[in-house]
């Protein structure tokens, strides 16, 4: 039993630490102001740290670093909020790596680790029953090559992705391709949302890729997406960690110094109270996510250890961050103000790879109800 | 970080379960006794002495005393499969008393008192709760008069739980009139069995558990019965209250196990709202169990778990409270017969449970409490 971190993992987190210290000061409220939602120079900084390639293979550009790492690291991020695509990225990468072909692996992975090529997973299908679709799904062959036509919904980062992971179902059943973003026939609008981190609406129509492009066996896709889902509620439950984290620290502070009816507000039991409880909850999400992700590292199931962590971790950032709001009172309504960034942000992040119902659906089926 | 235990602690669980399941009657026996509310009835006894007798009881202390001189780690082994097994999971004379005297009792208290706590044979009421000192223990008043060659103790407990079946009171007791109040209290070991003038007189809570009203009139104690030094008994109840922190979920998985069993029995198993229920009380089962895994492991890496103990012992408690409501929602009507009834489930036991799970909100420090502790010893908020 160690509930230490690693000497190399203490290491990690000092660089990350004085590295977001400073660079990602105000970050996200600069970024949600321009059209990339991120910042294109401090990606390439993050990859010259070897960030991006933190769980890759050396022959790829990699670190060779565990899933642990890759959480540790997600977390810091969390903390400041740090704007981009980076868990889009890694869990693309991830899929390749697993279920790539050696020349899919060379081509795409080193590009990845090295920052020049984004891959945003495009999975999300419209519900029929909320809007009707501009494109409905179609795939035929054509001169042996697929033509795919499509709606995908909430891309994350789609705007500046280089490749998309989608899903269609052909004549072998439901396949995995790797679709180049560049394609005419593709049509990318990043929609305006409560975290502006910009998810997008991806039309395909007549698209035609390859078999080259196909991740994995053909037919076999459910079981990748269901892997991609699964790293993505991992990573995003490491981010609200972090970000929940933050917000503790902040409201805390805000509490030992706002002075109200002669005294300190945080000398007041209900917020003393409200305080233990955030406290609480972010303690909860932390060692059930560490827990998931030491178990991936070793390479033992963690279906439920991921999903106990990100149904704790999405309704933990909705309850965490309203308290937040609530003690910093005024200052925490006011825009000029980062509480209500990080309670923007927890939204997308509750959201994002399945919320709290989502995953509470998994663990009873894994408890074999 | 790691959350497995190492292939020796991984071999001490398997040994610790063979006894119980080698003892299953008797196992069973005595967490049928525990349950009626009444203490430890003779087969609690019996058990208690079968894992005392393998030093399992106190497998911290040293081997002279009755331990085994183990890490933390292995108590919370010993107490997660007590819990599992008996509900029983440790003693006060183990947990409370014990360290104390360890720590501060004299030779003789030492060896006296030590190896009967460790072998199981006796156990100790803790004196601390009076009607106006609750979670105010500083409060306490109950007069312990220094009079040369004894003390004079006279006044009266309240809520001390174990008194009609313990040998010993773990007395806290005023000894100084001062200010602040907590710097004059001292701690005492007074025999309830030989001592003239104690009255203990029951009281009964909604969950059917007997605790006790104890009276103190113009009782002789002798010299020898102070532990450590006169007026600072609080120092050392706040440094007990340090050790006795390991805890286990090991009773609520359990249970939880046993809910989710009837809930495919019944064929409830496809009702969205139980589903989303019960998946929700996995995941805090799972992160009690990691906090509880903490503070172990804290204690063993010289860290003191001051907030870690506190929200521990207010996250079970709390989760108890959502086990027994899930419970008692998915039962409908039946929730509300009790044991004996034919439309009883599972017998009674969570109605039972319904009412005895409160006490847990309020004794050992209530949860408001611990939120106190958590917020100033946690995250450096005022003290008052």
């Amino acid at each position: 039993m160690d509930f230490d971190l690693s000497e190399s993992q203490n290491m990690l987190l000092d660089t990350a630490k004085k590295f977001l210290e400073k660079e990602a000061k105000g970050l996200a409220r600069q970024v949600e102001k321009t059209d990339a939602g991120y910042s294109p120079e401090l990606w390439q900084k993050i990859a010259e740290l070897g960030w991006i390639g933190l769980v890759f293979p050396e022959q790829y550009g990699g670190i060779e670093g565990t899933f642990q790492d890759l959480v540790l690291l997600v977390e810091e991020m969390g903390k400041a909020v740090f704007p981009g695509p980076f868990t889009t990225t890694a869990i693309s990468g991830l899929s390749i790596l697993d279920h790539g072909n050696s020349s899919q692996k060379d081509a795409f992975i080193p590009a990845l680790t090295d920052g020049g090529l984004i891959i945003s997973p495009a999975l999300i299908k419209p519900d029929p029953l909320m809007n009707e679709s501009i494109v409905h799904d179609q795939a035929s062959m054509k001169n042996g090559k697929y033509l795919l036509s499509g709606t995908r919904l909430f891309v994350p980062f789609g705007h500046v992705a280089g490749r998309f992971i989608y899903e269609a179902d052909t004549d072998k059943g439901k396949t995995l391709f790797l679709i180049d973003a560049g394609n005419p026939g593709i049509r990318c609008l990043p929609l305006d949302s409560i975290a502006g981190d910009k998810p997008c609406e991806v039309v395909l129509e007549g698209v035609e890729v390859s078999e080259e492009d196909i991740i994995g066996t053909p037919g076999k896709a459910e079981e990748i997406i269901k892997q991609i889902n699964t790293w993505g509620a991992l990573l995003e439950s490491a981010y609200i960690c972090g970000m929940l984290e933050q917000v503790l620290k902040m409201t805390v502070e805000y509490a030992n110094e706002r002075e109200q009816f002669g005294d300190k507000i945080g000398a007041l039991q209900c917020i003393q109270h409200q305080c233990a409880d955030m406290a609480t909850d972010t303690d909860q999400v932390k060692f059930l996510t560490y827990e998931a992700a030491w178990k991936l590292s070793k390479g033992l199931p963690a279906d439920k250890e991921v999903s106990m962590a990100k149904s704790w971790a999405s309704d933990a950032s909705r309850r965490v961050c309203l308290l937040g709001v609530k003690i910093h009172g005024g200052t925490g309504v006011m825009e000029e103000h980062d509480m209500q960034i990080y309670f923007r942000k927890a939204k997308a992040e509750e959201l994002a790879f399945g919320d709290g119902d989502f995953h509470r659906e998994i663990v009873a089926a894994q408890l074999g109800l | 970080m790691d959350f497995s235990f190492s292939a020796e602690e991984e071999k001490f669980k398997q040994e610790v379960q063979e006894l119980f399941i080698s003892e299953e009657e008797l196992s069973k026996a005595a967490k049928k006794e525990w349950n009626t509310g009444l203490g430890f009835g003779p087969n609690c006894w019996k058990i208690l002495q079968k894992i005392g007798e393998r030093g399992w009881l106190c497998p911290t202390w040293p081997k002279e005393y009755g331990g085994l001189g183990l890490s933390y780690m292995y108590r919370y082994i010993v107490v997660e499969q007590m819990h599992h097994f008996v509900d029983i999971y440790t003693t006060v004379g183990a947990g409370m008393a014990g360290p104390i005297i360890l720590s501060h009792g004299t030779d003789e208290q030492k060896n006296k008192y030590l190896p009967p706590i460790a072998r199981g044979e006796v156990e100790f009421v803790l004196g601390y709760t009076e009607p106006q000192a609750g979670s105010d223990l500083a409060a306490l008043s109950i007069k312990a008069e220094d009079k040369g060659d004894y003390y004079l103790i006279n006044g009266s407990k309240l809520f001390n739980t174990r008194a009609h079946y313990s040998q010993y009171h773990w007395l806290g007791a005023r000894t100084a009139v001062i200010k602040p109040k907590y710097k004059g209290i001292s701690l005492f070991i007074v025999d309830l069995k030989n001592t003239p003038g104690i009255t203990i007189s029951p009281i009964w809570s909604v969950g059917g558990t007997r605790t006790n009203e104890i009276f103190y009139d113009n009782v002789k104690i002798p010299k020898d019965s102070l532990v450590g030094e006169a007026n600072r008994g609080f120092y050392y109840i706040l440094e007990a209250l340090d050790y006795e922190r390991i805890s286990t979920v090991a009773g609520l998985e359990r249970d939880f196990k046993e809910l989710v069993e009837y809930v495919k029995e019944k064929r409830k198993a496809g009702d969205p709202i139980i589903r989303q229920k019960l998946g929700g009380l996995a995941a805090e089962i799972e992160s009690a169990r990691l906090f509880a895994l903490k503070v172990a492991w804290m204690l063993d890496n010289g860290r003191v778990p001051n907030y870690e103990a506190a929200m521990l012992k207010m996250k079970v408690a709390e989760t108890e409270q959502n086990l027994v409501n899930t419970a008692m929602q998915i039962f409908g009507p039946y929730g509300q017969v009790q044991k004996g009834c034919r439309w009883a489930q599972f017998d009674g036991q969570f109605e039972r449970f319904y009412r005895d799970s409160l006490e847990n909100l309020i004794t050992r420090g209530t949860s408001e409490i611990m939120r106190n502790i958590i917020a100033q010893r946690g995250l450096g908020m005022p003290r008052r």
